[in-house]
């Protein structure tokens, strides 16, 4: 009796562990990804990269940035025509756009749309509530949407990705209490895109899945084996991401992984890391508007004692570009003549003398806020830190969270002398860098949190915002852009590789730097 | 001496002393014995993630700095954030464990129902908790810590307290009229001195793990300190090729709490007659 | 005996409500700011600001109590600030997964400690004795965070045998209910294969949770044992010979277990608490994980809710370790 006991339990741990034996034998058809899922899935109450990581697959806009460097290419618009003074815009559908559940994709879905995200002004209506009233989006007919600006806005087009068209008649159908739907689409989905939510899979923050849909505007002829069925399991550490991508049970990770993980994830031979520049700018942000740090040559000093080379090189192996400015290199407004700030102690010494004669206590311990869940900005402290310590000043690491970070740089007092962060694309614009961080109508912002305020600058942002030409804006942007490297507001490290680890069953992967690669349809998928 | 010797029978406890004096040890003298001890904070980008070798017994970090002097260093972190959590643990929970068992009236009352209340706290959701509230630190975490731990010594000394309230000596000094301070910090505490230091030797240990576990979650120590639950957590982006980053910390962690638990276990059987009779 | 339970659950009431105060207040005054996050990436100060007010956080903090208060009678937590969605749906959603690697992880503990603690018992003093105390100390005295990493690179890495992380493999579909416990419901839907597969993801978390709760048992059985041997009953017996395998593994067993069944009910609270890192390392999706989110969001009304559903679970384990010693001697219904 004892014995047939045992054996029994014998025989369950046996099938227990007996599974197959290397972990996972991957699904055809499926790819498991471990970044994570946003916040909620109604892509108008979120924007952020979890969130694109999710809309660019399961919905569709008007535009959409692909490829890198990024370009804006007509989605479910046709084109679009523009007036002379950037006041009325007109954009003409596709035809025959289907929504997952078969209804037609028309203008009024649009109207919809961009109606609901400036009612719910959330996180995607910041680009469009100064400039747009919601009856000043029109449907003239099936296949045309007008837009009726307030005021001239540069970055007008460049935000129209911005906005998932949902669809309509399905949101209008589970409005509750007035809410747009808010409650019922943050669990459910209402798109058109390449991929539909599969209703019942989503465990919010842990598990959703997505499914091929055949009936795609842009159909599938140019994807002979495309990803069938998409499993977004959450990973809480990029670490597990990244193990679960050794053991075959994950093909994707998010695209923050650190440096380190790189070569491990090379020599293993189920995986590889797809690196593309970006633009995505790591900054090192200074409290203009408090002692020290609004000494100019006290902030000119901290800019000279950042080994920039030795953080890039020995800390991120090499991937990362140096990027001397507050925007990233590539993209147009940035001045290429700017030379930025070295890493050289001796002139950082000579800045300090300099904040000392004008008065600057140099001797007053100063603090940096890291995010300790991001190993990269707490290497970035300790390296500051040491070399800091060398000519003399005193730098505390503080260990943060994003939220308790941006709560406190809603007011100066409160704000972080110092702190670290990343400026990735939301639009593909300048506004997208110095317009929302160095124009002081945007203080009380995490954006703006270095408080800086240049009413010169102000006033050059401003005229670039009210300009829609490009090579008018341009010129602007450079001149503020240079305004502000002189003034030293921040310091400015680098402008983002992204990595992102991939399964070697995935092939055919396209970067964009406005999405950071997220869109799925291009994937070909063997096994 | 016959309590000493006993003592030194139960070879487990005698480990567990060992070990205690260890930790102690290196938390004093620590920065003299680490072969780094500037590694506390310098960083070396020339030789990161080493695996153990003559040079680095326990391999080197992310930033190049010797695990195995981090690992010593980060004893007298452990140790502060323990003695500083249990003794003022003990300061809030000891006096109203005292005045809650002697007296009878509604304070012993509702002494003892704010202490159930604390009781049911999930102590680390709230000790998380409260870290965030005060931005994560290791102050904020030893607050934290303590603010959750109290209950436990209100407890004991309470029923205590309450055991010891109808004994004759007290009664006799009540009828030489001493004062009701005399008699519970001079007469009845000594008394109940025993469950107390019990309760702390493996209160010790318990702090140990439940900082490391803050350390970990990004909510105590802070970089660069040597602690012991932050190397771990740091160490989860080097995996698995990396594996002495993980190890070595997490060791340090079950040694010293395995130490101060295995003291108490041993000072218990001491102390506890009713254990006594049971040998 | 119902008049008992009766006293037992209104004795609760005051601490139930000194609960819901002392967590409002410390959690409320947290001071990073839900509508900052909510207002996203580009928001400026008046969205900000308007996103605050619709959320009721411009209130003073008696109003938003009593507003809680009002909606917890209705077991109404409110709506996650972080995402939206009512914290009351999410619990729901979550909580059969913490409570089934919570109860895993006591039918390990009990299951091993027992056996455990009794041959212990019986080599008392010597060397079994010894390294099974060490050894249930060291599993008190483990970091569960590092033994979790340990064990996920020595399995799921290094040999392969068991999955990394999460529930259920990612190709797999599991069954949509009725109970929303997944092992139960892979049975009663007769999927074993999905049933293996969800065990096999149980595996390595229920163990790195049991462990604490293991030593615990393992202890107290050794302590009931040792007590008990003393008793005059067993000295007869012994007298007697009766064989000494019987007498321990049946009479002095049953006479010892008392003791262990209080520290049962204790360990649950234990392990929910413990559930909040193991879960966060496996990626399992429960009430463990969702906390720690909640705690790096700030989210403050699933930091009460969840707060609150622990020192519940704690009142009702409570109430119910007292039912069931007043079952066992009813001396104690007495005496309350």
């Amino acid at each position: 009796m004892r014995i047939t006991r045992r054996d029994t339990a014998a025989l369950a741990f046996a099938a227990l562990m007996a599974g197959p034996m290397r972990g996972h034998a991957a699904t055809p058809g499926l790819m498991v990804r471990s970044d994570g899922q946003p916040q909620s899935l109604d892509p108008h109450q979120v924007f952020d990269v979890p969130m694109m990581g999710y809309s660019l697959n399961a919905y569709d806009g008007l535009y959409r940035y692909q490829d890198n460097p990024a370009v804006l290419r007509p989605w479910l618009a046709e084109s679009h025509t523009a007036s002379a003074d950037g006041l009325d815009w007109e954009f003409k559908l596709r035809a025959g756009v289907k929504f997952h559940d078969g209804t037609a994709l028309t203008a009024d879905d649009v109207v919809y749309s961009f109606r609901r995200v400036l009612a719910l002004g959330k996180a995607p209506a910041s680009a469009f509530l100064p400039i747009l009233k919601p009856d000043s989006i029109t449907a003239p007919d099936a296949q045309t949407v007008r837009f009726k600006l307030e005021r001239a806005y540069g970055p007008f087009l460049a935000a129209i990705p911005i906005v998932a068209i949902v669809n309509a008649k399905l949101v209008q159908a589970n409005v509750k209490d007035g809410d747009h739907g808010a409650a019922w689409l943050s669990s459910n989905e209402a798109g058109s895109g390449a991929y539909a939510f599969v209703a019942g899979s989503l465990t919010p923050a842990e598990r959703l899945d997505l499914q091929r849909f055949a009936g795609h505007f842009m159909g599938w002829a140019d994807n002979p084996s495309p990803v069938e069925r998409v499993a977004m399991r959450t990973a809480r550490e990029t670490s597990t991401g990244v193990l679960g991508l050794m053991n075959g049970s994950i093909d994707w990770t998010d695209s923050y992984l650190p440096t380190d993980q790189v070569e491990q994830i090379q020599s293993s031979r189920a995986a590889r890391v797809e690196k593309h520049s970006s633009l995505r700018t790591f900054i090192i942000r200074m409290n203009n508007a408090r002692a020290p740090f609004n000494n100019a040559n006290y902030r000119r000093a901290m800019a000279h004692a950042f080994n920039y080379d030795g953080f890039i090189t020995e800390i991120l192996k090499g991937y990362a570009d140096r990027n001397t400015g507050p925007m990233p290199n590539p993209l147009w407004g940035a001045p290429k003549d700017a030379a930025g700030y070295s890493y050289d102690l001796d002139k950082a010494r000579a800045f300090v003398k300099a904040a000392q004669a004008e008065g600057v206590n140099t001797r007053q311990p100063i603090r940096i806020h890291i995010q300790s869940q991001l190993e990269q900005t707490n290497q970035a402290a300790q390296l500051f830190q040491s070399d800091l310590q060398s000519i003399g000043i005193n730098l505390r690491i503080v260990a943060d969270t994003w939220a308790n970070i941006v709560t406190a740089t809603a007011k100066p007092e409160t704000s972080p002398d110092m702190w670290i962060h990343w400026v990735s694309t939301y639009f593909v614009d300048p506004e997208n860098w110095v317009g929302q961080m160095y124009d002081s109508r945007f203080h009380g912002t995490w954006k703006a949190s270095s408080f800086y305020k240049n009413p010169e600058v102000d006033a050059l942002l401003g005229r670039a915002r009210d300009l829609v030409r490009q090579e008018e804006r341009a010129p602007l942007y450079e001149q503020a852009t240079r305004k502000i490297m002189e003034d030293c507001a921040d310091i400015w490290v680098y402008n983002t590789v992204e990595l992102r680890g991939v399964s070697n069953r995935l092939s055919n992967y396209r970067f964009c730097p406005a999405g950071g690669g997220a869109e799925l349809r291009w994937l070909q998928l063997k096994g | 001496m016959l309590v000493f010797r006993k003592f030194l029978r139960d070879i487990p406890a005698v480990i567990g002393a060992a070990i205690v004096l260890l930790v102690v040890f290196l938390a004093i003298f620590g920065p003299w014995i680490a072969p780094y001890p500037q590694d506390a904070s310098a960083s070396h980008l020339l030789r990161r993630l080493r695996p153990p070798s003559l040079d680095f017994p326990f391999g080197t970090d992310n930033l190049g700095r010797d695990i195995f002097s981090r690992v010593i260093l980060g004893a007298r972190g452990a140790l502060k954030v323990s003695l500083v959590v249990v003794g003022l643990a003990m300061a809030i929970g000891v006096p109203l464990g005292l005045i809650a068992g002697y007296n009878r009236g509604w304070l012993s009352e509702a002494i003892m129902r704010v202490t159930d209340v604390f009781l049911a706290l999930p102590q680390l959701i709230l000790a998380l908790a409260l870290a965030q509230l005060m931005g994560p630190s290791v102050e904020s975490a030893m607050l934290a810590l303590s603010l959750t731990y109290w209950p436990f010594f209100t407890r004991i000394v309470h029923a205590e307290t309450a055991r010891l309230r109808n004994a004759l000596f007290v009664d006799a000094l009540q009828g030489i009229g001493a004062g009701t301070p005399r008699i519970l910090f001079l007469h009845i505490l000594p008394n109940a001195l025993s469950p107390i230091i019990v309760r702390a030797t493996i209160g010790l240990g318990f702090t140990i793990l439940v900082a490391a576990v803050l350390g970990f979650l990004g909510m105590g120590a802070t970089p660069p300190d040597p602690d012991w639950g932050l190397a771990v957590a740091q160490s989860r982006t080097y995996l698995p090729n990396a594996w002495w980053f993980a190890t070595f910390p997490g060791l340090a962690i079950l040694l010293a709490v395995l130490g101060f638990n295995l003291l108490g276990d041993g000072l218990r059987d001491l102390v506890d007659p009713r254990l006594r009779r049971s040998r | 005996m119902a008049g008992f339970v009766l006293r037992r659950m209104l004795l609760v009431l005051p601490s139930l409500f000194g609960l819901l105060v002392v967590t409002f207040l410390l959690i409320r005054t947290i001071p990073a700011d839900p509508a900052v996050a909510l207002a996203g990436d580009n928001a400026t100060p008046a969205q900000i600001a308007a996103i605050r007010e619709s959320y009721g956080l411009d209130q003073p903090l008696p109003v938003q109590f009593l507003r809680y208060l009002r909606g917890v009678a209705r077991l109404d937590f409110g709506e996650s600030q972080y995402s939206g969605r009512p914290v009351a749906l999410d619990i729901a959603q979550r909580l059969p997964a913490t409570l089934e690697l919570t109860f895993a992880a006591l039918v390990i503990a009990i299951g091993l400690g027992i056996p455990l603690g009794v041959v212990a018992a019986m080599h008392h003093n010597r060397w079994p004795d010894f390294l099974l105390r060490i050894g249930s100390v060291a599993g008190i005295a483990v970091a569960a965070f590092w033994l979790a990493i340990m064990l996920q690179m020595l399995f799921a890495m290094k040999l392969g045998w068991l999955p990394l992380r999460g529930q259920l493999s990612a190709g797999l579909t599991p069954p949509a209910g009725p109970t929303g416990f997944l092992l139960t419901d892979c049975l009663l839907a007769g999927r074993f294969d999905l049933f293996l597969d969800a065990a096999r993801h149980l595996v390595l978390p229920a163990v790195t949770l049991s462990l604490g709760g293991l030593a615990t048992i393992t202890r107290f059985t050794r302590a009931g044992v040792l007590d008990t041997l003393q008793k005059d009953f067993v000295t007869y017996e012994r007298a007697v010979g009766f064989p000494r395998g019987r007498l321990i593994w049946v009479y002095v067993l049953r006479n010892s277990v008392v003791a262990t069944v209080t520290q049962i009910g204790l360990l649950f609270g234990g392990l929910m608490a413990g559930a909040v890192v193991v879960e966060s390392i496996y990626d399992w999706p429960g009430i463990g994980s969702y906390t720690v989110q909640a705690i790096l969001t700030a989210d403050s009304k699933v930091m009460l809710a969840v707060t609150l559903l622990i020192g519940l679970i704690y009142a009702a384990v409570n109430i119910l370790t007292d039912v069931v010693h007043a079952l066992i001697d009813p001396r104690l219904r007495e005496s309350r």
